[in-house]
């Protein structure tokens, strides 16, 4: 028996991929809930089959398709994902261990998350899009193996615009409009960004938070 | 360059210069201090009664409006935010907010006190004993959580579903604009940290009472002001140790422990107490606080002293307001993601049936404890050393020595965790709603609140602490009548926002 306190949040590898622990149910036998990090889906497990890993500066791993570095010393700009890998929240605050937020803004002591948790800029790793190229990748816990083509089963990573932090299907609202504007992606041509209703709006545009406000994915949960 | 820096924590500096003035007037001018006191509190039965009546009835028939409205699906952030909690916890943590230490400190001091003094009829008797019933449960009720209810929703609604930034100010936006950024925005951040200072120190005084009563009654420790002194003082210690060392998280778990152990005790003196006689009483109370409900929240005897009205109702609306902006951020920060009417259901009618079961369970036995064996004495020594009361009543249960030590753990908790989120809410208020206020801003909230429930006990202990309430909140009642205006035009407006583009599709 292993003598590993699994909690809430934290990174561990399972059949030699890296997983987040978003539940346990100490009730159950398999009492373990994962979510796979490269494709968000769901996996249930025991203690006893996963291992830890605590995700430190210049790693590199896949969330949701898209490939992060994390940094350190980079200031975020709105938009960006941060991993919360040393939470202390205030006592208004809800969020906990290595849950990734995006960030709304950011002042002097630290962000303001789309979730409205103020998170001071100790607390967090920056996610940058795109593998460094000296960072140590931490998406298997033995690289012997693996195929090169990670991809190979997930054709949405080798993506031509999968550095752009926009998908297809997310709905996006304007702001500071009289009446309200939604539109979904239907399309990306290089860098402009194809919206439902015949709209076409470059993509620093989009990302501009003051401008356009994202709102949510109908097809990813 | 120090202009600027002057312009950007001017509320911080206006309001701890305010609040400052007020410690050193109590400090040195302590008979002066209890002079005044005395007389706005006069002052208050006769002049500022009816604002104070009027607000808080409006603010319940104004929550009520909002359930049925056509506003009431309206989600409290984006359209897919799913609640943070579920509602189980959500409303227990509502509770544990809107009432906290006041409900341990009064639940058997009330009913105890209408009981030997009833607002009308003679004392001692079966229909006094149902008129303290009736008046704890108005107290109590619908309209401490109608004033949470408006202020929290408008924080809410304001900050997730128009982003702004967390501070009162912003609720404004409807009517002030951009203008919630100048003078007068700042002008209303002020006035709403003053009544906040003052309601915290008012729970917080009151806390230091009960904890000294409580360690009097379980370890024989004198119940002396000193002594609440120093409780306030290793409590304003630990808290600081809190906030500088990331003990946060820690605060978490004490205020969910504090709020099982209460549910716990309450379970438990009805395990122990008379069952049978609670539940009659909260069925027979509810009956009467319905149909006496408009008769209550309007009742000011013109043509005779207020004294009662006073010392009782006007203290509590005024406390209620004073702690809003508190109880408001909090209840706004654990409700995102809920409609409109869940807020409404979840905030005014479950807390307000919570209480009132509450009050049944340890009013209820208190009194048939007092009604049934005749013992006037024992309702005399209650209803005169208050913060005793619920020490006395649990001597009087099977279990005692084990309710009075959960009991006192319960009130010690619920201060700690106060004091603590008040700074928290203090530093948000006063740095212009960030959600990242600074430790040392916080430190600072923490040393002066903590200063001003001392001098408040200094200068006379429970009347002063009230009297401050009912000063400190008037000018808040104000801004909180024009807030509901502001709401309602907000609300329409993202109405009409939604309606817009379903018009279109």
């Amino acid at each position: 028996m292993k003598l590993f306190q699994v909690r809430k949040g934290q990174f561990v590898y399972y059949n030699n991929e890296l997983h987040k622990v978003y539940a346990i149910k100490p009730m159950y036998k398999l009492s373990v809930h994962l979510i796979k990090l490269r494709d968000l889906t769901q996996h249930i497990t025991n203690a006893a089959s996963v291992e830890r890993y605590i995700p430190k500066e210049n790693d590199s791993f896949i969330f949701d398709h898209k490939v992060y570095t994390l940094s350190k010393n980079q200031k975020p700009v709105a938009g960006n994902l941060i991993l919360i890998n040393n939470p202390s929240p205030d006592t208004l605050d809800h969020y906990s261990l290595n849950e990734i937020e995006v960030v709304e803004t950011v002042d002097n002591k630290g962000v303001v998350t789309s979730d409205l948790n103020g998170i001071k800029h100790t607390e967090y790793l920056l996610m940058i899009p795109g593998r460094a190229p000296d960072s140590h990748p931490i998406d298997y816990k033995n690289m012997v193996n693996v195929e090169e083509d990670i991809g190979g089963d997930y054709p949405q990573t080798i993506q031509p615009y999968s550095e752009l932090s926009v998908q297809l299907g997310d709905i996006f609202k304007k702001r500071n409009s009289d009446v309200l504007f939604e539109a979904m992606v239907v399309a990306m041509k290089g860098q402009t960004i194809y919206l439902g209703g015949g709209h076409e709006v470059p993509y620093e545009e989009l990302m501009d938070t003051e401008k356009w406000e994202f709102q949510y994915n109908p097809f990813n949960h | 360059m120090d202009n600027n820096k002057f312009k950007e924590n001017s509320v911080f500096i206006l309001s701890i210069l305010i609040t400052l003035i007020f410690i050193i007037w109590g400090v040195f001018f302590t008979e002066n201090l209890t002079n005044v006191t005395d007389a706005v509190y006069n002052g208050s039965i006769d002049y500022l009664g009816w604002v104070y009546i009027g607000a808080t009835l409006f603010f319940v028939i104004f929550s009520i409006y909002l359930l049925f409205s056509k506003y009431g699906n309206i989600r409290l952030g984006r359209k897919n935010d799913k609640p943070d909690f579920n509602t189980g916890s959500w409303l227990a943590m509502l509770f544990g907010a809107g009432m906290g230490i006041g409900i341990v400190y009064w639940s058997v001091a009330e009913p105890i006190t209408h009981y030997t003094a009833p607002p009308y009829g003679n004392g001692y008797t079966i229909d006094a004993a149902n008129t303290a019933m009736k008046y704890t449960f108005f107290h109590w009720g619908l309209h401490p959580w109608a004033v949470y209810t408006v202020i929290g929703l408008a924080l809410a609604f304001f900050q997730y579903n128009k982003r702004l930034p967390a501070a009162i100010s912003s609720a404004f936006y409807p009517i002030l604009g951009d203008r919630i950024h100048g003078p007068i925005g700042k002008t209303i951040d002020i006035l709403s940290i003053f009544a906040t200072v003052f309601g915290i120190a008012t729970s917080l005084g009151l806390g230091a009472m009960q904890i000294t009563a409580g360690m009097h009654d379980i370890f024989g420790i004198p119940n002396t002001l000193f002594i609440q002194l120093l409780v306030i003082l290793i409590a304003t210690v630990l808290f600081i140790i809190s906030i500088n060392t990331g003990l946060e998280r820690g605060i978490k778990y004490l205020s969910n422990a504090a709020i099982i152990l209460s549910i716990a005790i309450m379970v438990l003196i009805l395990l122990v107490g008379p069952a049978l006689t609670v539940i009659k009483v909260f069925f027979n109370t509810i009956g009467l606080y319905i149909s006496d409900f408009l008769h209550m929240s309007l009742r000011l005897n013109p043509f005779s002293e207020g004294e009662w009205i006073a010392t009782w109702t006007l203290f509590y609306w005024a406390w209620w307001i004073a702690w809003a902006p508190f109880v408001g951020m909090f209840i706004a920060r654990v409700s995102k993601g809920r409609t409109v009417k869940e807020f409404v259901i979840g905030v005014l009618i479950v807390p307000t049936l919570g209480t009132c079961l509450w009050m049944s369970v340890f009013g209820g036995s208190a009194l048939e404890l007092v009604q049934s064996t005749g013992n006037r004495d024992l309702a005399n020594y209650i209803a005169e050393n208050v913060s005793l009361s619920i020490f006395t009543f649990f001597n009087y249960l099977p279990l005692s020595s084990f309710l009075g030590i959960l009991g006192f753990a319960v009130v010690a908790i619920y201060y700690i965790t106060v004091a603590d989120t008040a700074t928290f809410v203090l530093g948000m208020l006063s740095e212009g709603g960030t959600l990242n206020p600074s430790n040392k801003i916080k430190m600072t909230w923490g040393i002066i609140q903590s200063a001003v429930a001392a001098v408040l006990l200094l200068a006379g202990g429970l009347n002063v602490l009230q009297t401050a309430s009912i000063l400190a909140a008037l000018p808040f009642a104000f801004i909180m009548i024009i807030m509901c205006y502001s709401l309602q035009k907000g609300l329409k407006n993202e109405l009409e926002l939604q309606r817009g583009i379903r018009k279109r599709e």
